[in-house]
């Protein structure tokens, strides 16, 4: 394992805090938001950066400071090492922190926060190069004794020849999947169920990665047969300390990416639970990780599980573990950037109490398979009250940008057992209003209702599987009194206020009322 | 004043007038007693009174139940409203304001005028003039937000116009495809 840039030995407990006083957040959205929070509660100032259709964000506005660091593309603003080291250098910050996606799981940035003598708050760029690599990952849970999913054990460069990699795959055995192995997301994916299949499937996986991640290496893994996606959250300190928390059930997936995620997992029973946190964890310490890290299995239905992959970053499902553990996650990444130990009961993290669920509201229209739907948010009303968390990143009268991940806000539900969490989570739904824009509510609100989902019965393609055979028909069906109602307001808005309702409906909504004033300016 | 609304795809002639502090409001002729409370320029609170029938047996008793519905409009990229009663969203279209676009495909006739529904950039072309496609028949590729998103035929016909070409950006509401 690596030493920290600095010695912690020499000083007592109270002057961790001497260390990271100021943390800029490499981030945007309801994470950068998030982060912002835990910096708050713990005295740290917090500096946001932002791209040009980022200036009137949330986390603009809640940051002590905020740096303007290029265009609204990724690849100009939020992917440019050297612009967010110089607003970290400008703003006197002394912690980078990623949060997820962007620049997090990108080592050579975790290498150029350290040389420019700044912490970053994450694991160590060793480990996240080695974590990144899904072969490397492979092997170092196999010297872990940890079981991985059958399948090739080094990576298919572009020069290995298409005889080869079919004699691989039929040791590996059909159904396969072709995986980057650089990728992530469900990008550079290709499942293939006859040998036939197999070269198309891997020039398709090929060109994708090449595209996505600058690296065309593929491997080969067996599909298993509907598996569960089950993950373990762990806390790693500079002292050798690696702790795992109670599993997140991640099954419900759409396209390979999770929507619903919850806690514990129905499929998980105590007996199970200390294989996995255990396994979890000898893969961390296999590797000398740090900080917060999330361990991700495949779990078949005999409660056989496999190493999938290893994400060396903060979760975005990561709330519903803070509810069930009532530990802070963000805030023992700062501590433990900073040196302090990892001093939480082992046995209290494995221990859920009671249970919690996540749904992502993103910016999407479910009744239109699921198209992005960017805009501005002309209403918003969120849910609270008893158990409810909401995660959200934006507000009433901002645009969701085109450019960045659709999602708007992580909304969470806690309760004593699970019925309580589906029925506390199906009324704060009841309760989220978003208007201006479509988002994935209606959608949530028909899963809740479905008998898999409430008796726990699913797999990680049931929700694709599902989705295929409704063709297309809308999630909330309005009654015939909402019908009614819609009608009946619709009509009293028009009489209540007949000009703002024929401004707004026409072509143009805001920009026009700017242009009418801008001319009423001009004209004076 | 007189409105004519369309709900599900299904128009109702809507008239109110003032009653006190409340309006009376019909609905094809249904009518009822309804309190609205401006909460601010998007959100109405309303309190309707039952009967939700024609009912002069339950009119007649003074007990009638009034019910609560919390309702938010906005318009919509369409030219319509989108009118949340609740957390339930419902497309509305006020007198002769025609939804664009999606009207067109809804109903069974008419040519199918396929638009990018927000700005991105056209990643794949799957038809070109001449092709038949089937309904939910995947016809451009747009990616926007990181995803490449299918734009799919909303029933069976024949392209007859294709406006989209690889690798060029779209505004919102661009028409891409004309199918007949």
């Amino acid at each position: 394992m690596e030493s920290p840039n600095y010695s912690i030995t020499q000083f007592g407990e109270v002057q961790y805090s001497h260390f990271v006083k100021k943390i800029l957040i490499a981030n945007r959205g309801e994470i950068a938001v998030r982060i912002i929070r835990a910096c708050r509660e713990m005295g740290v100032s917090p500096v946001a950066v932002y791209s040009d259709c980022d200036r009137s964000a949330l986390h603009v506005r809640y940051a002590d400071e905020a740096y303007a660091i290029g265009a609204s593309a990724p690849r100009e603003s939020y992917l440019c090492i050297d612009r967010i080291i110089a607003a970290a250098r400008r703003s006197g910050a002394d912690g980078v922190h990623p949060g997820y996606g962007f620049l997090a799981e990108n080592h050579e940035f975790a290498s150029a926060v350290r040389d420019a003598g700044l912490i970053f708050i994450g694991p160590t760029p060793d480990a996240i190069q080695t974590m990144g690599s899904k072969t490397a990952a492979r092997s170092a849970a196999r010297r872990a004794g940890v079981p991985v999913v059958p399948g090739t054990e080094s990576a298919l460069g572009a020069d290995v020849p298409d005889a080869e990699i079919a004699a691989i795959a039929a040791s590996v055995g059909y159904p396969l999947l072709v995986k980057a192995v650089a990728g992530g997301g469900g990008k550079g994916m290709r499942t293939v169920t006859a040998p036939a299949d197999l070269a198309g499937a891997v020039r398709a996986a090929r060109s994708e990665a090449g595209a996505a991640f600058g690296d065309s290496a593929v491997y080969v893994e067996r599909q298993l047969v509907r598996p569960r996606h089950v993950e373990v959250q762990l806390l790693g300190d500079m002292h050798g300390t690696v702790l795992p928390f109670v599993e997140r059930e991640c099954s419900i997936q759409r396209r390979h990416q999770k929507v619903v995620e919850e806690t514990p997992s129905r499929a998980v029973s105590p007996a199970l639970r200390g294989a996995m946190t255990s396994a979890a964890a000898a893969v961390a310490r296999a590797v000398g990780y740090t900080n917060a890290g999330t361990i991700e299995f495949l779990l078949e239905e005999d409660g056989r599980f496999h190493f999938l992959e290893m994400n060396t970053r903060l979760q975005v499902e990561h709330p519903i573990t803070e509810m069930v553990t009532g530990v802070d996650l963000v805030r023992w990444q700062i501590r433990l950037a900073r040196g302090e130990r990892l001093d939480l009961d082992p046995a209290a993290l494995v221990t859920p109490r009671g249970h919690a669920i996540e749904c992502r509201i993103y910016a999407e229209d479910p009744d239109n398979n699921f198209l992005p739907s960017p805009g501005r948010i002309q209403h918003l009303r969120s849910p609270a009250g008893p158990g409810i968390r909401d995660d959200s990143g934006t507000a009433a009268g901002l645009d969701v940008p085109i450019f960045y991940d659709p999602l708007i806000s992580k909304l969470a539900a806690w309760a004593e057992d699970r019925p309580s969490a589906v029925a506390r989570m199906r009324r704060a739904l009841s309760e989220y209003v978003i208007s201006g824009i479509k988002t994935t509510v209606p959608f949530f609100s028909w899963l809740l209702g479905q008998p898999e989902f409430l008796e726990g019965r699913f797999h990680t393609t049931y929700l694709d599987d599902v989705l295929k055979t409704r063709k297309g028909r809308p999630f909330l069906e309005p009654s015939p009194d909402a019908e009614d109602v819609a009608a009946i307001a619709a009509a009293l808005q028009a009489a209540l206020s007949p000009g703002t309702l024929a401004q707004r409906a026409g072509a143009g909504g805001p920009p026009r009322r700017w242009r009418t004033q801008a001319r009423a300016e001009g004209l004076r | 004043m007189r409105y004519e609304v369309e709900v599900g795809g299904r128009t109702r002639q809507v008239a109110l007038s003032r009653v006190g502090d409340a309006f009376a409001v019909t609905v094809d002729g249904r009518e009822w007693r309804v309190d609205a409370a401006r909460i601010d320029a998007q959100t109405l609170s309303l309190l309707v009174d039952s009967p939700w029938q024609n009912d002069t047996q339950a009119a007649a008793n003074a007990a009638t139940r009034r019910i609560s519905w919390d309702v938010s409009i906005a318009p919509d990229l369409l030219g319509g409203l989108t009118v949340c009663v609740g957390a339930t969203p419902v497309g509305v279209t006020l007198d002769s304001r025609r939804r664009r676009g999606r009207a067109a495909d809804a109903g069974g006739t008419g040519p199918q005028r396929i638009v990018a529904p927000m700005p991105g950039k056209v990643v794949r072309v799957l038809v070109g003039p001449g092709d038949p496609v089937r309904a939910r028949q995947p016809l451009v590729v747009v990616e926007a937000m990181k995803m490449e998103n299918e734009l799919r035929a909303a029933r069976d016909g024949t392209v007859t116009e294709m406006h989209a070409r690889e690798g060029t950006s779209v505004d919102a509401g661009a028409l891409l495809v004309v199918i007949q």
